[in-house]
């Protein structure tokens, strides 16, 4: 077992936490030590997970803990903690998230002690999503990174923050205990006592089809309401919009991803025969929020609004995948998730400085801001082209392969998602048009200048993976391949 | 011949509080009025008394304990068919959680103007009324039983109404006596119905009964039974007198009230209907009106299960429009008693601990809410949801405080309310068939509370204040204006609640085996 690494995070995350809540105004340089100090707890988990090959059915072992919690004759409940590949890469996404948006909001100067001590909570919570092994557990991580994203858009938001904030806790409440009692379902009527997740993967797949196609609809709206899926997504743009700068990057870097990751552990690999049978419904879900989230964002006039809606594109890419139901798709869906994770972080980042800088988003009365604003500008073209999927950029590797294993799949399905991407393309070039060449329009708020260091030092954090691992994917992809997914064909 | 000793030995806790209750009177009449010292006394008799119950149960707190010792059931079922009582260690679970809603209001109650007429009465009255709960938990016989509800309910009608130059209170009292009354008619009318059936008023006779003589008035005899408590439960639609009681009465009643009484009428329930419930045996022998055989079986947990989801999904609709913080946390109430009801509905072990727990996690966070409301309305706060605008950053101890009752009632993770209700749903889950309806029923209503519960979050944090300025604190009362005792009760029940949120095991492990001898010994 060795050093329980994973418990040594947490906790390492929650006494930073609760000492920015009280450091007041020195709350950026306990948030940033506690950043610093992730980020190689990070990489000691690496070093410690480098274990074997997973099949489906079975259980993450890297760094794996368990402790006893509740015990009753009919129901246990563990502290059970363990990462694969999936975990570990998500994993990583946090930590670069996490930094980024800590040296991003360096000056936070209204209330800064609570603003880190918040938004160091969100990553407790989310390292606890991708890490837990126990149903009750994991539903306690889930719920945990809600509260504190309650709190940040309703404090530091915009001018709806609080219809904002309610609305984004309702929606995503809701299909939490609709997934817990999915979960819940699982564990008693495959006759097992336990909620751990080792029990679970060896019960749940024999389970009939019936139930497991019924539990599998909950965890559908369950993890769905967070990806978000179409018909469940009105509450991300409003979110998004009313949020402040750091809580959109982890709203959409992290918080999307967990709705990814609990399908994917939670979900195909607790009922495979539920999802398979339900597929077409999939497909039907990806292709319409692929479909929906570009058509919207087109339309968009709000430079935030049109990331808020290319995240909803983005994320029924990642839904398309996994409905692919192969060892490519899954692969890619989880790349595919880093890569969003870190590019609409950026890009989240670079609206969010445009509206330091000009007092507006508004892409109409905005344009021709290089030569003003020469490192935002390079930002905005990093991120688009990011986001749009250019080679040697992260998004390329992940949105490939996705397309790939989708016509391995369907064949020439796969032409609604690739126009449907030249759309993307599309409008990620209009903007850059509009905001970034010709005549200047939208003059830049008194006595602004280019953007100060710790915006352009967050900047530089995101990008960093960005190009790395748009050059090495290979980096990324061996990680991910140590796990479940290795199984598939 | 009557041991007397031995007799008053096995009733410990309940003389102790007996004799407090007399005590406290026979102070009032020498002329001792200070709020303080009969305070002081209410609250040390019921911690006495708790200690002693959990003694009885034979754990040592804090530690986990699997299983109880199995001679706790002083009586065997044979010999309590012949009883009045009976020691169950899910009565004494129960007493327990009795005694702690007793304590907590004693300590909040002692920061009361000692000058207030009736002020001794007031804890007086809240002994009595913990005797009676005492007795009901110890019940083996259906007029025993409902005697003591009796003792609680004259209690509580007159704590209610101690306050005697008060319309509205008066007004409460009023309502709640009438009320009251119409369900103890309509209980011990079932009762005599029971008695001609059966031919013997005890609860294990009765469930041992080998077979139903008269179905029908058997039947109908439950019926009645449901109704009369039903009213002290608060069960959709016998519910419509709580909200105007809870509202009017004073705070620290209404907090007594909806958390301590209430909850008799639920451990009744438990008494009452798991005979039938459980009793799958009188499925065969069962031919009501004539019309062939009948299973009793599923009919009553169908009728309790419809009852459960009924009064959840209408309390919390009604809590939806409230604009009172005290009819919010009045409708929240019924709503609650709907998930308990969901326990006593399915049944086994693992429900009766959930709902046990439930009903444990409800007596403190509801007393804690009517407390901080009792408290805000000191600080000369009006009683809307707008007049609280902006709480919590002037009160920051308060707002945490109600935030803490609230999350907890709407069963957001880390607090007791939470592992409350996953218990209890897991527990409708694990009993399969259409029990996971109610759980999911359960959980959708529970997401739907969360709504109310955030509106006010949302006014105590996010909102500024529109009040020309912090209103002044009554100057002689400690801890903030507050008053020491009621700051403390407050603070204690935080700290449970969030202490219970993270490590139910030991709890959960004693109530779980309380329940599993309930179910094995028959009611």
């Amino acid at each position: 077992m060795g050093i329980p690494i994973l418990s040594i995070t947490l906790a390492s995350l929650a006494v930073g936490a609760a000492a920015s809540f009280v450091a007041g105004s020195r709350a950026r340089w306990v948030a940033l030590a506690t950043a610093l100090v992730f980020v190689a707890e990070t990489a000691a988990m690496f070093l410690g997970a480098w274990g074997p090959a997973l099949a489906p059915g079975q259980v993450p072992v890297g760094d794996a803990e368990t402790y006893r919690w509740i015990s009753l004759p009919w129901l246990q409940v563990n502290y059970a903690l363990g990462v694969d590949g999936i975990s570990l890469v998500l994993i990583l996404l946090t930590a670069f998230l996490g930094l980024a948006t800590i040296v991003y909001s360096w000056n936070e100067s209204h209330r800064p002690g609570p603003w880190f001590g918040l938004i160091l909570l969100t990553l407790l919570g989310s390292v606890g999503v991708f890490s837990a092994l126990d149903v009750l557990l994991f539903f306690l991580f889930w719920e945990a990174v809600l509260v504190p994203m309650f709190f940040i858009i309703g404090y530091w938001g915009g001018p709806r923050r609080r219809y904002a904030a309610l609305k984004f806790f309702i929606y995503t409440h809701v299909a939490s205990v609709v997934m817990l009692v999915g979960l819940l379902v699982l564990v008693f009527y495959s006759g097992s006592t336990s909620l751990d997740y080792s029990a679970l993967v060896a019960r749940a797949p024999a389970l009939p089809i019936v139930t497991q196609s019924v539990v599998f609809l909950a965890l559908l709206f369950g993890f769905g309401v967070k990806f978000p899926v179409v018909p469940f997504h009105t509450w991300l743009p409003d979110a998004h919009v009313e949020a402040p700068t750091g809580g959109s990057v982890l709203l959409a870097g992290l918080l999307l991803k967990l709705g990814g990751y609990g399908l994917i552990r939670w979900g195909i690999l607790l009922v495979p025969g539920g999802f398979l049978h339900l597929d077409p419904i999939v497909y039907v879900l990806a292709f319409l929020s692929i479909a929906w989230g570009s058509v919207v964002a087109l339309a968009q006039r709000d430079m935030k609004r049109l990331v808020a809606y290319s995240s909803i594109n983005h994320m029924g890419i990642v839904l398309l995948a996994i409905a692919v139901h192969s060892s490519l798709g899954l692969l890619a869906a989880v790349l595919l998730m880093f890569a969003h994770g870190v590019v609409s972080g950026l890009l989240f980042m670079v609206s969010g400085s445009v509206h330091h800088t000009f007092g507006t988003r508004d892409l109409a009365s905005l344009g021709g801001i290089t030569p003003g604003t020469p490192f935002l500008a390079t930002m905005i073209m990093i991120g688009s082209l990011a986001s749009l999927g250019l080679p040697a950029l992260v998004s390329f590797p992940a949105e490939f392969g996705a397309l790939l294993a989708t016509y391995v799949a369907v064949s020439y399905w796969v032409l609604i998602p690739l126009l449907i991407l030249v759309v993307t393309a599309a409008f990620y070039l209009w903007m850059m048009q509009r905001l970034l060449f010709g005549p200047p329009r939208g003059l830049p708020a008194e006595g602004a200048h280019d953007l100060p260091f710790f915006e352009r030092a967050g900047m530089a954090v995101l990008v960093v993976p960005i190009v790395l691992f748009g050059i090495l994917p290979g980096l990324l992809v061996t990680v991910i391949a140590n796990s479940p997914i290795r199984g598939y064909p | 011949m009557v041991d007397f000793v031995a007799l008053l030995s096995t009733f410990l806790p309940e003389v102790v509080i007996a004799a407090a209750a007399l005590l406290v009177f026979l102070l009032d009449v020498l002329g001792v009025r200070r709020t303080e010292v009969t305070a002081g006394v209410s609250a040390a008799a019921s911690l006495l008394a708790l200690l002693f119950v959990v003694a009885d149960l034979g754990i040592a707190p804090f530690s986990a304990v699997a299983t109880l010792p199995s001679g706790l059931l002083d009586s065997s079922p044979a010999s309590a068919s012949t009883s009045l009582y009976a020691f169950t260690s899910l009565g004494l679970v129960f007493q327990m959680i009795f005694l702690s809603a007793t304590f907590l209001v004693s300590l909040a109650s002692a920061s009361r103007p000692s000058a207030e007429p009736g002020a001794p009465t007031f804890f007086g009255l809240l002994l009595l009324a913990s005797v009676g709960m005492l007795f009901v938990a110890v019940a083996a016989d259906l007029i025993f039983l409902l005697l003591a509800i009796e003792i609680t309910s004259v209690s509580t009608y007159l704590l209610v109404a101690y306050r005697r130059r008060d319309r509205r209170t008066i007004e409460a009292a009023m309502k709640f006596y009438i009320i009251g009354a119409l369900s103890t008619v309509l209980s011990f009318f079932g009762a005599s119905l029971l008695f001609g059936a059966f031919g013997t008023t005890n609860l294990y006779a009765i469930a041992l009964a080998p077979a139903t003589p008269s179905a029908a008035l058997v039947l109908v005899g439950y019926a009645f039974l449901l109704a009369g408590l039903a009213f002290k439960v608060t069960v959709v639609p016998f519910h419509a007198w709580a909200v105007d009681v809870y509202d009017g009465a004073p705070d620290d009643v209404s907090a007594f009230l909806a958390g301590g009484t209430k909850k008799i009428g639920l451990f009744a329930f438990f008494l009452v209907f798991l005979g039938p419930v459980l009793l799958a045996r009188w499925a065969t022998s069962f031919s009501p009106f004539g019309l062939g055989p009948f299973n009793a079986h599923p009919v009553f947990q169908l009728v309790l299960g419809a009852l459960a989801v009924l009064t959840m999904t209408f309390g919390n609709l009604l809590a939806l429009w409230q604009k009172e913080i005290k009819r919010m946390l009045a409708y929240s109430s019924i709503s609650q008693a709907g998930y308990m009801l969901i326990g006593i509905a399915i049944g086994t072990s693992p429900a009766i601990a959930g709902a046990t727990l439930q009903i444990f996690a409800h007596v403190l966070m509801k007393t804690g809410a009517f407390l901080v409301v009792g408290a805000v309305a000191a600080l000369g706060i009006g009683p809307l949801v707008d007049d609280w605008r902006g709480l919590g950053q002037e009160r920051p101890y308060l707002g945490v405080a109600f935030a803490l009752m609230l999350l907890g009632l709407a069963g957001i993770p880390l607090t007791v309310g939470f592992v409350s209700k996953f218990v209890l749903f897991s527990a409708a889950i694990q009993a399969e068939g259409y029990f996971v309806w109610l759980a999911v029923a359960g959980v959708l209503n529970s997401a739907a509370s969360v709504f109310y519960y955030a509106r006010v979050l949302k006014a105590m944090f996010f909102e500024r204040s529109d009040r020309p300025a912090a209103p002044s604190n009554a100057g002689r009362l400690g801890a903030n204006g507050l008053g020491y005792g009621r700051a403390a009760a407050i603070a204690i029940i935080a700290v449970v609640v969030v202490l219970l949120g993270i490590y139910p095991g030991p709890l959960l492990s004693v109530m779980q085996s309380a329940a599993q001898h309930f179910v094995l010994l028959g009611p």
